[in-house]
């Protein structure tokens, strides 16, 4: 076929796994707004989130919870539910390990917190492997046809619709809690400048639990997400987006969480459409190519100040 | 009883002492001025004062209240703002919302406040939806005065409001410091620009390597010789 008509096709694809890193970035994003590190445990937090998302939905399965699936969607109510409480569910995990070992670290400044993490990232991983195996898990099974739209020359799902439309609106309402709740704003001013916002009377242990939370429930969507996508999890499922996700937060503006939004979609699509012109293997390298160019004409990044 | 009570401080960073036991009062709905030369400690002094040091030695009062040693979320509760001297705004938030964040911690409807603080500073009225990066010094210092007023503190630390300002723009921020003074907010202010800041305090201090040189009211400072000699440029 010809390259030019299967553009579209790719751009598609590419919003569609833009939206799953923008989720996955601003967790990142966040947290090295405010805690000043780069967190590697975050890819594992996706794959926590989809994996608590399988075990409730099995959970809420055995408890004779239905799932017929919500035409023509392929997944239905117990699902749904599933996902919207593992998002709390893996707040709550992100609130012990800030509890237990983050909230120790933080005096040791921003290096031992990255080493940290990659501990973290290691150990999560392993858990996963631990008690579901190395295999895949399906979400759905069967296969959902795709819809023709000649008209724009494309295909696509109503699961992956789904998953667009997801992402949007979490995006808003994200936006709307940063921009008019009191805690988004603190949130903010604590990335801004910590000191500042202790002096100023905010307590800044809450907002930065508050970030771990917000975080991790969006890391929880993006891996669920992705299982939506791929029809199956694995325990690598984060991991093995996590260059990408850094990429496009770093692309974006390192700390600026609508960088995170514009940069993720930036790199999904184009690692969608590198694959016209060069073998699909060379995702994560386009991925790599963006961000190390950016860094040489504006390190700050596309939305970051220019510092 | 003072309102703010220092006494024999010795504080530092680390391992470097900056203050050797330095003492000063501030009484209620007085100015109370700290000049000296760079160095003298005088920024240390404030960042001991309000729990971002924790001193080595010496105790700090506040109401009757010892707060040696409270963190700077804690001691703001007792009623003392801070406007520290670099990084007093939130730059990606704007005018209006640096000020909401001042209020962070009153329960109460402050709408009434932030009135208020409009009125003191009318520009930044006009402003409030700016982003406080985008804006000028002056501007930048009026937020930072603002939202260190959202509490209705009893005492409000400055340290040296009108640094890297234009004359007149200093003239105006002294000028506001008066009209709150007037509403009964007790101030200790560190300043660069010590005939100014001494003219306008009830009582005066001379900070120099660490250690209290003189203590008298702001007039008596002005007029001393030796003080003028080496402190006030002749």
């Amino acid at each position: 076929m010809d390259i030019l008509a299967r553009i579209p096709q790719l751009l598609v694809y590419g919003i569609i796994s833009g939206s799953i890193l923008s989720l996955g970035g601003i967790g990142v994003s966040l947290t090295y707004s405010i805690l000043g590190f780069a967190n590697f445990a975050h890819g594992d937090i996706m794959a926590l989130g989809a994996y608590i998302t399988l075990g409730l939905f099995t959970l809420l399965g055995g408890w004779g919870l239905p799932n017929t699936p919500f035409a023509p969607l392929s997944f239905g109510l117990s699902f749904i539910l599933a996902a919207i409480l593992s998002m709390g569910l893996t707040g709550g995990c992100m609130i012990l390990l800030d509890r237990v070992l983050f909230k120790h670290l933080r005096r040791a400044g921003s290096i031992i917190l990255m080493m940290a993490s990659i501990g973290i990232a290691l150990g999560l991983r392993n858990i996963l492997q631990f008690f579901w195996g190395p295999q895949p898990h399906y979400y759905i099974e069967g296969i959902q046809i795709a819809t023709r739209i000649p008209a724009l020359g494309i295909r696509i799902k109503p699961d992956q619709v789904f998953i667009i439309c997801t992402a949007i609106l979490l995006v808003v309402l994200l936006h709307v809690f940063l921009q008019h709740t009191k805690i988004g704003k603190a949130m903010r001013a604590t990335a801004d400048n910590m000191d500042l916002s202790r002096v100023t009377g905010i307590n800044t242990d809450r907002v930065i639990l508050w970030t771990g939370v917000i975080g991790a429930a969006l890391a929880t969507a993006a891996g669920v997400l992705a299982g939506i996508e791929n029809k199956f999890i694995t325990p690598e499922l984060g991991w093995q987006m996590l260059l990408s996700i850094f990429a496009s937060v770093v692309l974006g503006g390192l700390g600026n969480i609508y960088g995170a939004i514009v940069g993720g979609m930036v790199i999904g699509i184009s690692e969608e459409i590198s694959t016209a012109f060069v073998s699909t293997g060379y995702k994560p390298a386009i991925a790599f190519i963006i961000m190390v160019v950016m860094l040489l004409i504006k390190p700050a990044g596309l939305l970051g100040k220019g510092k | 009883m003072p309102l703010l009570g220092v006494e024999q401080v010795t504080s530092g960073y680390g391992e470097m002492e900056v203050l050797h036991g330095v003492s000063i009062e501030v009484n209620s709905g007085e100015i109370v001025s700290i000049i000296g030369p760079n160095g003298a400690g005088k920024s240390t002094l404030m960042k001991t004062i309000f729990g971002l040091l924790c001193p080595d030695a010496g105790t700090i009062s506040f109401r009757g209240n010892d707060i040696t040693g409270l963190n700077p979320d804690r001691v703001v509760r007792q009623g003392m703002a801070y406007v520290p001297q670099v990084e007093n705004v939130f730059p990606s938030l704007t005018a209006h919302e640096n000020l909401e964040m001042g209020a962070f911690i009153r329960q109460d409807d402050f709408r009434e406040r932030i009135g208020e603080i409009y009125e003191l500073f009318p520009l930044l009225k006009k402003r409030k939806k700016q982003r406080v990066g985008k804006m000028s010094g002056g501007e930048r210092q009026m937020v930072a005065m603002g939202r260190a007023l959202m509490l209705d503190p009893q005492l409000l630390l400055l340290d040296e409001p009108s640094a890297a300002l234009a004359p007149n723009l200093a003239e105006m921020i002294f000028d506001r410091i008066i009209t709150i003074n007037k509403t009964g907010v007790a101030i200790l202010i560190v300043e660069q620009n010590a005939k100014q800041s001494l003219r306008l305090a009830d009582q005066g201090y001379v900070l120099a390597g660490g250690r209290r040189r003189f203590a008298d009211t702001g007039k008596n400072l002005l007029a001393n010789e030796e003080v003028g000699r080496l402190y006030l440029g002749g």
